[in-house]
């Protein structure tokens, strides 16, 4: 009883975490992976990152360069992120005019990120 | 017997140039994308140029997205038109528990008078109230700017509309040409029962100068170039119901094209010649239709006169720019909206600057990623739409200064009629081809 009852109170500490900052989340999310799945509608983007829905994520590389590409992912303002790899819509945005940030497309061919769309795989 | 005159009859040429690239999907890569991505390219160019006409139509209002819409104030939005439609099919019917409102004979039309229009745009989407806008004039698919207020009960009433309409068009200098002519042909249906060889044949002769006398050859001459606008071939449903064929079935399917190819071999020897693809030809389903192969052309192929080409085509002849298709984009329109008449139609595309709107939702499409190749940014000078059920015409003038020939091209097999311009004037007439027996 004892147990649950502090589950759950990391459960609610956890929740409210993640209004205020996103870095903490995700060092606890391991072990409430399905409870995380179901806060993430926060108009925060960055929150949907944490809910996997199931498949552990080990490498779990929330890190600046991901947060900042899962950003561009999110913008609405660039069109679709899904059925297109990223270096392609981020050159996309740049032909249409809409002027995406410089940062986006060297840290893409820089080489060490994800090309694919934060969805991707799991859509 | 007389000797043949030595002055020969040369026939006119015109330089030709395509633009057919836009159409061609071969650097497209397919990643498992959805039609998202062609929507938004869709909107945000149409959206660009919309935000641009606005200042001269009302410039005193704001500009809005639908998720910034506030009760009662005026505000011009722009975005994608959804029509919703009570009596469009649906492939949930088949799943749904009642089955007694699935009609038994399908109407040829879907149109519904509880038909209503939906704005759309990336942040949000809006019902569309008032009586301005009558959905059974648009489909899903038309980018438009809205000039109205929201309601309190959620709803957009809208109270003007704005429309791209006719996209700037390259000046030409026609007075100082001479008569040329442009043929075009569509519906040939070459296979079909009803389709009359004879009549094909008596076009063929005509155009390649083999009938008539002097002044009809002279005629003839001054034709420059022949389009065949789809559905030039028409395979008997028997052979296609996914059985093996026998060898003898096998050649009764290369029949229509063997037949065709001999036409056609005939024209090229003479004078340029581009066949469009059609629904029912031998190309791909979704539109942009690619250029139906050469190895089914093995005798005009040969020719540099011979060229096969996308659906839709774009080419200029002379710096007359020429734009068409093979009829699909107008059929879907006839199913989902109403008008007088195809003309109508044709307009219509063009004011929306869109060639085929009702793409990917209801005509199928490739699922582009980076831009819309239906998009319309330059005006044709000529804009042909083939197979349909009769010959029609109509010139229109844009507000600046555009002058567009709209020509519906009658199937052949049907009609017998074949449609000629005169790239001098932009003037055209049929031309008709019959059989009487006298009794």
């Amino acid at each position: 009883m004892a147990t649950t009852s502090r589950n759950i109170k990391v459960f609610y500490k956890q929740k409210k975490n993640t209004t205020t900052s996103t870095e903490k989340k995700s060092t606890k999310n391991p072990s409430h992976k399905d409870a995380a799945a179901t806060f993430g509608s926060d108009v925060t983007q960055a929150t949907a990152l944490a809910s996997h829905g199931g498949s552990l994520d080990l490498k779990d590389d929330f890190d600046e360069e991901e947060k900042v590409l899962a950003q561009f992912d999110m913008n609405m303002a660039y069109g679709p992120c899904l059925g297109i790899s990223r270096l392609a819509r981020w050159e996309r945005a740049q032909r249409m005019g809409l002027n995406p940030p410089e940062e986006i497309e060297s840290l893409l061919k820089g080489g060490k990120v994800r090309l694919e769309c934060l969805f991707e795989g799991r859509v | 017997m007389e000797v043949d005159s030595p002055e020969q009859l040369q026939r006119k040429q015109s330089t030709y140039l395509s633009f057919d690239e836009n159409f061609e999907i071969q650097k497209e890569v397919y990643r498992g994308q959805q039609y998202s991505q062609i929507y938004f390219a869709r909107l945000h160019c149409m959206r660009a140029l919309l935000y641009s006409l606005v200042p001269n139509w009302k410039s005193h209002l704001p500009v809005c997205t639908v998720l910034g819409l506030e009760e009662g104030k005026e505000c011009i939005i722009v975005g994608t038109l959804y029509k919703h439609m009570k009596l469009k099919p649906c492939i949930l019917d088949e799943y749904s528990k009642e089955r007694s409102v699935a009609p038994l004979v399908k109407p040829h039309n879907f149109i519904h008078q509880d038909d209503y229009l939906v704005l759309e745009d990336e942040s949000g989407r809006v019902k569309l109230g008032g009586t301005v806008l009558s959905p059974s004039v648009y489909v899903t698919g038309v980018v438009i700017a809205l000039h109205g207020k929201e309601t309190s009960a959620g709803a957009f009433f809208v109270e003007d509309v704005l429309e791209a309409g006719l996209p700037p068009q390259i000046e030409r200098q026609l007075k100082s040409r001479e008569d040329k002519y442009v043929v075009f042909v569509s519906g040939l249906s070459i296979g079909s029962s009803s389709s009359n060889p004879l009549l094909f044949q008596l076009l063929v002769d005509h155009i390649t100068g083999h009938l008539g006398d002097e002044e009809e050859q002279g005629l003839a001459a001054e034709i420059v170039h022949l389009v065949i606008a789809g559905n030039s071939v028409e395979i008997s449903r028997g052979l296609l119901n996914g059985q093996n064929l026998a060898s003898k079935d096998q050649s009764r399917l290369s029949e229509p094209f063997k037949e065709l190819d001999i036409q056609l071999t005939q024209i090229a020897a003479s004078l340029p010649l581009d066949i469009m693809p059609g629904s029912s030809d031998p190309a791909n389903f979704s539109l942009p239709q690619q250029p139906l192969n050469r190895c089914l052309f093995p005798g005009s192929a040969t020719y540099n006169t011979f060229r096969s080409c996308t659906n839709p085509h774009c080419f200029e002849l002379d710096n007359i720019r020429f734009l068409g298709t093979s009829g699909q984009n107008i059929d879907d329109l006839t199913k989902y909206s109403e008008a007088k008449d195809k003309l109508d139609f044709l307009e219509s595309t063009l004011r929306w600057r869109h060639l085929a709107p009702t793409t990917p939702n209801t005509l199928g499409c490739y699922p582009f990623t980076d831009r819309d190749p239906f998009l319309i940014d330059s005006c044709p000078d000529v804009y042909f739409v083939g197979n349909q059920e009769k010959y029609e015409t109509r010139l229109v003038k844009g507000s600046e200064g555009q002058s567009v020939r709209l020509i519906c091209i009658p199937r052949f097999c049907e009609t017998g009629v074949a449609v000629v311009v005169n790239m001098r004037n932009l003037e055209c007439h049929a031309l008709t081809f019959g059989m009487q027996f006298s009794s």
